[in-house]
């Protein structure tokens, strides 16, 4: 095994990690400032991809115009069901146990899920690289998938994206609030419900954008939401719910865990998520980043 | 004896003709059932499915509605139950009967290994670890083709002779009706008292001297061994075993069941668990394709129990009832 | 010199690196009434959570007739015979009166890894948590819903839990907090009449001054981080350190 073919691994598996960091930062978002955890998380972000996929088909294949076009309006749209999601549902339940929460998002899932299998049915899709895109890039002598190097750049995009919106402007100050006080929100004068609603909506204008993004890395079905809402757990829970820097650590490690359990293990590496949540869960539940809540 | 808290607890206090009559019709069922040839064979199979599912849910209700402890993973015990059938006939030749003997102690060793580690964490953490367990269980029986046939199960699990469709719907009525009787109990025991403690305060229950993650992990063991049984009876019904028995949505089912017919009593789930599936085949009488839509329907109504009765349906026909009475 | 049933020897604990108690002792002679005062945020909750196990300390050492508990779990203290009733009522909100207390006196008789005898068939149990309910006045309550009760006879109820445990140590944290001052003296005269019967140590956390010096036979004054002050009545409230510490402030 040489030294390049490792090389290559990692920056597949970063890759894979990033992509998960851009979905799991959106979950963490949520639950920090909503304190639900939003089983539906995985559901809107595979919604995200069908919608990319039936987009795509109404534009030119492997142009780069139409891939700006899929992100720039798939995640609004995502966000904008989410507006209405939390609006109608989720607005209702802030104040009620943690259990009913719960079986809220988890009905979301049920009906969602069902949704997109009524409307697109089981057929794995996927939409058509930009040529831009499509090919390999030559770093340091290794051959890589042009895309993978793409989302790679991507997340870090996004997690500076989202750092400067939580730390360098007025909202991201009340968002953080939000997250640290609760309760003293309401008395500055901040309509609380609005940036309830407004964290929601990036929450899933995020899972919309990894949507679009796993369109065209891989082939969407039907099993992609469930599969990645709990590598999101995974990762929230190794990094803590409600922290975005968490999510980064988590993401990077569950992405590369995977490729590299690839290789002794196989298939059998679609497991490590699961044990590494289990592992984190029992040894430090409230995540290596995160608090305890008592 | 008979104030609204003691019967919130002391569940399954049906009167006593009311209980005969129930067995009694559930008993003549199938045999009334049989006069209408296909038909009558096809919802002799419903209704065994109705009783193993009921089974099922009840088990979740253990843990879910009398321990307080919402498991999205129940269905691991259930597919442990149901492949521990599947293998042992399938592959040693292993009588239905040791078989079915044997589902319940391997799900039960299976939940005592989860368990253990889930009941260290409570509410939201415990959740999306048991869901976490249950997924990788379903993960490994996928991936083991080689011991679980993976993505297509395991097949043709012979029948002894003897069990004919009525026949082997009495033997789950049975077994429904012994197991019902040790879950009532259960519940009815110190033990359960103990539980429901737990359930009501967790903090204060450890300052009366409850040892709050050993009782908990024994009724995890317990509602994991019913759900076993109840995974083997269906396994042996449908006469094979497939990852879906331990698929995340299959954990689903109980708990709509528990919710649909009421968490805190002790019948209220299987009730519940048995509506759903006489809806679902309305549902798929009506049109073919309405089938697809069925988690849809499960969801809405689970969206309408969360957000209007909290308490499970059953809690809603109480309040229905009780404006009406005053 | 009585038997110290209970003794705190050298205690110290943080919480992420707020100190909150720094090398505190002093000792409880058995059968004792007496009570710990001390301004808000002295710690005198977590006093208690410190003694019954829910926390553990730092350093230092608790010693329950003759035993160091510090580390153990708050159910293995229970059973070594200490029980505690809380601040903010602590019961069993959807289970009845009776249930409460029969549920603790099952546990205490080490009966509940029983799953074949229907409750309602324990006898002894039953006429136990009687017996119990009937000496804090709940008697004729026993089967409403224990969620549904007044405030006042929650604390109750949150007490005979307690007593059913049969403890030779009893912690109470202000078993009068939330009362109107009817209700109070009610509750001091059941505390009072409770110790006098069954001959047992008490320690209680009070903010009122009338009932701290009206019961207590001895006065422990916790502040700054430690013991200020230990006595009884008469010369608690005429230390000097005290007052200004402390009592100086409400007079």
């Amino acid at each position: 095994m040489t030294k390049e073919y490792l090389l290559f691994m990692l920056i597949n598996g970063l890759s894979e990690g990033m992509l998960l960091f851009i979905i799991a930062s959106g979950l963490s978002l949520v639950f920090g400032v909503l304190r639900v955890i939003n089983f539906a998380h995985g559901s809107l972000y595979m919604i995200g991809a069908f919608v990319a996929y039936s987009l795509s088909t109404l534009l030119t294949t492997g142009s780069l115009m139409s891939f700006l076009v899929l992100l720039l309006v798939v995640p609004p749209v995502i966000a904008v069901l989410g507006f209405f999601l939390e609006v109608t549902l989720f607005r209702r339940v802030y104040r009620e146990e943690h259990l009913l929460q719960l079986l809220l998002t988890y009905a979301l899932v049920l009906i969602l899920d069902d949704v997109v299998r009524v409307i697109w049915g089981g057929d794995p899709r996927n939409v058509a690289r930009p040529e831009l895109l499509a090919g390999s890039v030559d770093i340091l002598g290794l051959a890589l998938p042009t895309y993978n190097v793409f989302i790679l750049g991507v997340g870090p995009v996004v997690a500076i994206g989202l750092w400067l919106l939580l730390y360098r402007t007025r909202s991201g100050n009340i968002i953080r609030a939000a997250v640290s006080y609760p309760d003293t929100l309401g008395a500055l004068g901040v309509n609380v419900s609005w940036v309830m609603t407004a964290t929601f909506m990036l929450g899933c204008w995020l899972a919309g954008l990894g949507g679009v993004l796993v369109a065209s890395l891989a082939s969407i079905d039907l099993g992609i939401g469930m599969q990645k809402i709990i590598e999101c757990f995974a990762v929230v829970v190794i990094g803590g719910l409600g922290s975005v820097g968490g999510a980064l650590l988590g993401s990077l490690i569950i992405g590369t865990g995977i490729t590299f359990f690839q290789l002794p293990f196989g298939r059998w590496a679609l497991i490590f998520p699961y044990l590494m949540m289990a592992v984190v869960l029992i040894v430090r539940p409230w995540g290596l980043f995160g608090r305890p809540e008592r | 004896m008979d104030s609204q808290a003691v019967n919130q607890s002391q569940s399954g206090n049906l009167n006593r003709p009311g209980t005969v009559a129930i067995v009694v019709a559930l008993v003549l069922l199938p045999f009334i059932l049989s006069q209408f040839g296909r038909t009558g064979e096809f919802w002799i199979w419903v209704t065994t499915e109705m009783i193993i599912t009921g089974l099922f849910a009840m088990s979740l209700n253990l843990i879910l509605g009398f321990g307080g402890m919402v498991s999205f993973g129940h269905a691991a015990f259930f597919g442990v139950g149901a492949y521990t059938v599947a293998l042992l006939m399938k592959k040693a030749g292993v009588p239905l009967f040791l078989a079915l003997l044997a589902a319940p102690v391997a799900a039960a060793i299976a939940a005592a290994i989860i368990g253990w580690f889930c009941v260290r964490l409570i509410g939201l953490y415990f959740a999306i670890l048991t869901l976490a367990f249950s997924q990788l269980l379903y993960m490994i029986v996928f991936q083991w083709y080689t011991f679980t046939g993976g993505d297509d199960g395991i097949h043709g699990i012979p029948r002894p002779e003897f069990l004919g469709p009525t026949s082997y719907y009495l033997l789950c009525l049975a077994i429904f009706l012994v197991c019902f009787m040790l879950m009532r109990m259960i519940v009815n025991s110190s033990f359960g008292l103990s539980i429901r403690t737990i359930r009501e305060n967790m903090e204060r229950a450890k300052f009366i001297g409850i040892n709050v993650r050993r009782y908990q992990w024994i009724n995890f063991i317990i509602a994991g061994a019913f759900a076993g049984l109840a995974g083997g009876l269906l396994c042996e019904l449908n006469r094979f075993a497939q990852t879906e028995f331990l698929h995340w949505s299959k954990s689903a089912e109980p708990i709509l069941g528990s919710l649909v017919g009421g968490m805190y009593s002790l019948a209220g789930p299987a009730v519940g668990s048995a509506v759903l599936i006489f809806m679902k085949i309305i549902l798929q009488q009506l049109h073919r394709s309405m089938v697809e839509m069925w988690a849809i329907v499960l969801g809405s109504i689970l969206l309408v129990v969360v957000l209007f009765a909290p308490g499970g349906l059953a809690s809603l026909y109480q309040k229905l009832f009780r404006k009406s009475d005053s | 010199m009585a038997n110290h049933i209970l003794s705190i020897e050298h205690v110290s604990k943080s919480f992420e690196g707020l100190q909150v108690f720094n090398d505190v002792s002093f000792a409880i002679a058995e059968g004792e009434l007496s009570s710990i005062i001390g301004p808000n945020g002295a710690g005198k909750t977590t006093l208690f959570n410190l003694i019954t196990g829910y926390h553990i300390p730092d350093d230092g050492k608790i010693v329950f007739e003759g035993r160091n508990i510090a580390g153990m779990q708050p159910f293995d203290i229970v059973r070594l015979g200490m029980a505690r009733a809380f601040q903010r009522t602590n019961i069993f909100p959807r289970m009845s009166v009776l249930e409460n207390v029969l549920t603790t006196v099952i546990t205490r008789q080490k009966g509940n890894l029983n799953f074949v005898t229907p409750t309602r068939n324990l006898k002894s149990a039953h006429d136990r948590a009687y017996e119990i309910l009937e000496g804090v006045g709940l008697a004729d309550m026993a089967q409403r819903l224990s969620g549904t009760l007044a405030h006042g006879n929650q604390k109750r109820l949150d007490i005979a839990v307690a007593l059913a445990l049969e403890p030779k140590l009893l912690l109470l944290d202000e078993p009068t907090a939330g009362m109107s001052p009817e209700e109070r003296w009610q509750t001091v005269e059941l505390v009072k009449q409770l110790w006098e019967r069954l001959k047992i140590t008490m320690l209680f956390i009070e903010h009122d001054m009338d009932i701290v010096f009206g019961i207590s036979q001895t006065v422990r004054v916790l502040c700054y981080k430690t013991l200020l002050a230990e006595g009884t009545p008469k010369e608690i409230s005429a230390n000097q350190q005290v007052i200004e510490a402390y009592l100086g402030e409400e007079v």
